[in-house]
């Protein structure tokens, strides 16, 4: 058989990709001079089988061991999440090349690294429980690294949150092999048992941060460091939500109920990151938004969830040298133009300026939505200008001398600019324009941009106006009990929804 | 059918006391100890699974034929009723992987915790959860 080599070697390239992270991860605790180099050699990795898949070389199904064993899928799906992983981790390595890092902080971001490269790729029920426990152990280890007494509590609440919904997704796991006698996705798509599929909703749901689900999402991405941060926000997140929309292509039931959840989701993040005074914080609120709308089409959410990603982790990796994290008074302080540059760039990405990837996004979004759907996400968007409108107009520090930071106290003072956070803008401004051309009606989109950014500002204007006795105050939501009250409600509200 | 019901409304009152005791409980110990119930009532589930099929553990002995031997069936009566009875194995294998992964979970936890008991040794939710308050 001529065909048969090529493919057994193709799948060995894919076993020995997803190994690769693991391998190295075990190799830097025996050689920590390497660790850096072996970090970037796994993204590399990852990303050239994100360009291999793209280009169609790799088989699209990979099973191991037959019937009963894992299966993998690596399809253009796959493709923009890998990316995404490629770049956050990179970019987090290279930020931090020149600066001393806590112990095992490399070995945890390769581990995190693969699981979340399998998260992508698996198409079994077990598998995604496993690969999803790795990330959620890895994050709750990195978010530990800084070591204080607040980071304790924070990273405990996560992952006692974390294994508690992903023993409900065992549940609904057994359910699905009792009914159809398999683990497999396509299994879950015949199972009767609405049960099942609320139970594997309640732990993806979570992971993915999204609705009342995602509440423990802002303080856990806000207290974490800021490498921390960019990589939970940028695409620990999307480890829930590819498998999500995964699952809503093949299971027609989940859908509507996705679409809902999503856009209450981006309702609700939108509401808390206008009221919220402070800055990491009301980026972490914007990822909870943004997360709702990358769940709203299954098409265009691998690229949306990638342009997010990338600019979410370019402002997280920036909020390290933020003058201060209060957004009283923003405007009167002046910020090095190696923050503000990228935190213009960044920010403008997610709103969707023109020709940035969020635009590209943003117009695959609405493309692949019905009318209703499109107007409520533009009012979305319209809604995230007014978010984000509130970092800009910080004066532009015009001293070249390097400013010091503000975790790095009486250290070596820090380069102006960072090499990572300038490949994640490259690579945002990479993205759109590459995707602009094949937009369907280019004048069209760039006018209703034009639109919602006028809007937005608008917006802001209004709310700012509206702050000033701290009238617009909402409830605190997320103390452990209402989390885990939060889980309950969403579970019983599924079996409800799913159950008419 | 009805042992296996009886055994099913057993797991799911175990699940559900388990998340009780996560919601109500104010210690934060006895949080994780509830988890760990809502993870043992999950075990079972998976042993109750595999065994809906029959009890005999399906392991392929040199002496007589296993679940996948082809002889079974035209052996003798007894030996084909009972060729019937095999526990299904792919509950168990999976659960195996479930079950180190929440002794490792666990076992994270309860570090926390005891670093957390220097800054309060009763372990009360109040003394840390400050919600959204920093």
């Amino acid at each position: 058989m001529p065909s048969f080599m090529p493919l057994l070697s193709a799948k060995g390239m894919v076993i020995a990709w997803l190994l690769l992270p693991f391998l190295a991860a075990f190799l830097a605790a025996v050689l920590p001079p390497l660790a850096r180099w072996l970090a970037l050699l796994c993204c590399l990795a990852t990303a050239a089988v994100a360009v291999a898949i793209q280009l169609g070389s790799l088989p699209v199904n990979v099973d191991l061991l037959g019937a009963y064993g894992v299966a993998l899928k690596t399809d253009a799906f796959a493709v923009p999440f890998l990316l995404l992983n490629a770049l956050v981790c990179s970019a987090v390595v290279i930020d931090s090349w020149e600066r001393p890092l806590p112990g095992p902080f490399l070995l945890l971001l390769m581990v995190l690294h693969g699981g979340l490269s399998s998260a992508f790729v698996v198409m079994d029920l077990v598998s995604l429980y496993v690969t999803l426990e790795v990330v959620g152990i890895s994050a709750f280890l990195l978010i530990l690294i800084s070591r204080s007494d607040r980071s304790l509590w924070v990273a405990l609440r996560y992952l006692l949150i974390g294994n508690t919904v992903m023993t409900l997704f065992l549940i609904g796991a057994a359910l699905v092999y009792l009914e159809r006698g398999s683990f497999r996705f396509e299994a879950v798509a015949g199972t009767t048992s609405i049960a099942a599929l609320a139970l594997l909703l309640v732990g993806l749901l979570m992971k993915s941060g999204l609705f009342l689900s995602g509440l423990w999402l802002p303080v856990t991405h806000a207290e974490a460091p800021a490498e921390v941060s960019a990589l939970l926000s940028g695409v620990v997140v999307t480890a829930g939500i590819a498998p999500l929309l995964r699952l809503s292509c093949g299971v027609p039931a989940l859908g509507p109920v996705i679409t809902g959840i999503g856009l209450a989701s981006a309702v609700l993040g939108l509401v808390f990151a206008l009221a919220d005074a402070d800055a990491k914080r009301l980026l972490a609120w914007s990822t909870l938004s943004q997360m709702g709308l990358v769940a709203l089409s299954p098409v265009a959410g691998g690229f949306y969830a990638l342009s997010h990603g990338t600019a979410k982790a370019v402002l997280f990796l920036v909020a390290r040298r933020f003058p201060g994290r209060a957004l009283q008074g923003w405007r009167e302080r002046p910020l090095p133009a190696g923050v503000w540059w990228p935190l213009c760039i960044g920010s403008l990405s997610i709103v969707g300026l023109p020709p940035l990837a969020g635009f590209a996004a943003k117009t695959d979004l609405s493309g692949a939505l019905s009318l209703p759907l499109e107007v409520a996400v533009t009012l979305v968007s319209m809604g995230t200008v007014a978010v984000y409108a509130r970092f800009w107009g910080a004066p532009l520090l015009h001293r070249t001398a390097p400013v010091v930071g503000l975790s790095s106290g009486g250290e070596a003072p820090e380069p102006a600019w960072s090499l990572g956070v300038i490949l994640l803008v490259l690579a945002l401004v990479v993205m759109g324009s590459a995707t602009l051309p094949s937009t369907a009606s280019p004048f069209s989109a760039v006018a209703k941009s034009a639109m919602v950014l006028l809007g937005g500002w608008g917006l802001h204007t209004l709310v700012e106006g509206l702050r000033l006795p701290e009238r617009l105050r909402l409830p605190d939501l997320e103390g452990l009990s209402d989390l885990l009250g939060g889980i309950g409600v969403v579970g019983a509200g599924l079996l409800l929804i799913l159950n008419r | 059918m009805a042992p296996f019901r009886l055994l099913e409304l057993l797991i799911l009152g175990a699940v559900l006391a388990g998340f009780a005791g996560l919601l109500l409980r104010r210690n934060l110990f006895l949080k994780v100890m509830s988890m760990d119930v809502i993870g043992s009532a999950v075990v079972a589930l998976f042993v109750l699974v595999g065994a809906r099929s029959g009890l005999r553990s399906p392991i392929l002995s040199a002496a007589g034929p296993g679940p996948a031997g082809t002889g079974t069936a035209v052996a003798s009566a007894t030996d084909a009723a009972a060729a019937t009875a095999w526990a299904d194995p792919i509950p168990q294998a999976v659960i195996l992987t479930a079950i180190v992964i929440g002794l490792s979970i666990q076992a994270l936890l309860l570090v926390v915790i005891t670093r957390l008991s220097r800054i309060d040794p009763g372990l009360d939710l109040a003394s840390f959860d400050t919600g959204g308050q920093r």
